[in-house]
Formats: C-alpha cells, structure tokens, sequence
C-alpha cells in the first residue's frame, strides 16, 4: 500500500476508462467496416469492469478501485445490407455493416470523458489535501 | 545503537541519588524493533524516497522512448515523488527546529 492510496485508486480508474475509451474509438473506428457473408460482421466491444476488494492492511469497506476484466463482444449477425456494388457482396447482393449504433458510442464516449475527468478532479483534491496536511504548523 | 540510561547522580552532599531514566517499554519494544528509533526513522523514510523518485525516473524514461501507455501513471508517480519530497523536507525541518530548540535551552 503507498503512502497516498487516493492515487493508487484515482490511478485505476483512470486507467480503465482510458481503456474503455480506446474500446469506444475502435467501435467508432471500425463504423463503417463491411464484411462479406461468410465472415462475422465486426462485433461491438465492450469492456467489463470490476471493483478491485480492499487490500489487506487498508480500512474494511475502502476498495482498492476498479480494473477492466474482460472484453464483451456484440452482435456478429449485423446488419445484413443490399450492396451488389460492393466488393465484397455475395450473388444476392448482400454484405454485413455492423450493428453498433453510433448514438450509442457518443453517449459511452461522453461517459468515459466525464469519469476520466473527475477522477482527475480526485487526484488533484487529493493532492491538494495531502499538500496542505504536510503544510501542517509549517513556517 | 544501544541507548545506555544516564545513571544516577550519586550522594552529592545532600541528595538522595536521582533514578535512572528507563526507557518506557513501548520505547523499548519500538528500539528493539528498530536499531536507532529517529535516525532509522529516517534512513527509512529516505529509501521509500529514492523509490519514488526511481519509479517516477522510470516512467520518465518510458514517456521519453514512446513507450507510455498511461499518461496519468508517469504524472502520478512524479506528483507521489513531489509530495514524498515535500513531507521527507518537512520532517527534516521539524526534526532540526526541535534540535535547536533543545540546544537554546539555559543550562
């Protein structure tokens, strides 16, 4: 356990919502990938998150943050698309476009933001607080 | 260290001879844990320093060469290495204002 555990738990949440951002930019990122038939279409990433228990040694009820663990996958189906233009279409025409939404990803992506900045927020309170324990009777 | 009591006064005209300092057996437990109570304290303190510092030098070293993943850990560890600084300083000053203080003392 470090001398200042808010920013060992500020830390992995920040961490896990840089990954879930890189998640988000790849869902975003791959919005317009066609795949033929015979292939899955590209599956929508999500990205699972657990709370990290309290350590021993730390306060019981005070966790040790949060890590990603695991990453979901979304619907492979997709949207089947009439393209017969394309490429990649089959003899009837057809091609898979993936079923993510893309209002969707905005509002995940507004999420990660605003949880990676106010944990920011906490590192810098944290610090502050910690700064002014240390200013404690100092001259 | 082994820290020897200052033995008593003995039989100065008209006085009883003063006991012995002994040291409380929290003291005493807390020194034999630790060899020198304030100075191992503080060589203590001074190597979890170093460690910061080296792990901030580390990251440093990461971000310099393109291999930082996490921002937030390089400018984490350079705040922990900061603040380990200020409060290594502050526990210095106190330590020597109390020092100088004893030694302003009229004998």
């Amino acid at each position: 356990m470090s001398m200042f555990p808010a920013f060992d738990i500020a830390s992995s949440a920040l961490t896990t919502h840089r990954i879930w951002m890189n998640a988000i930019s790849d869902n975003i990122a791959n919005i317009n990938t066609v795949k033929p038939m015979s292939e899955a279409a590209y599956q929508e990433k999500f990205i699972v998150a657990r709370e990290i228990p309290s350590a021993p040694g730390q306060p019981v009820g005070v966790g040790g943050g949060v890590a990603p663990v695991a990453v979901q996958y979304g619907d492979a189906t997709g949207t089947v698309t009439y393209d017969p233009t394309n490429p990649l279409a089959d003899k009837d025409g057809l091609v898979r476009r993936p079923s993510e939404n893309l209002g969707d990803q905005m509002t995940n992506l507004i999420i990660a933001q605003r949880g990676y900045q106010l944990n920011l927020a906490v590192i810098d309170r944290a610090k502050s607080s910690y700064q002014q324990a240390i200013d404690i009777n100092g001259r | 260290m082994a820290v020897t009591p200052i033995s008593g006064i003995m039989n100065a005209a008209g006085m009883g001879s003063i006991a012995p300092v002994t040291p409380s057996t929290t003291a005493a437990a807390d020194a034999a844990n630790s060899t020198s109570g304030v100075g191992n304290a503080f060589s203590q303190a001074l190597d979890s320093l170093q460690g910061t510092q080296n792990a901030a030098d580390a990251l440093a070293q990461t971000a310099a060469t393109g291999n930082l993943t996490d921002i937030h850990n390089y400018t984490i560890a350079a705040t922990e290495a900061s603040l380990t600084t200020e409060i290594t300083v502050a526990v210095r000053d106190r330590a020597v204002e109390a020092f100088n203080e004893i030694m302003r003392m009229q004998v």
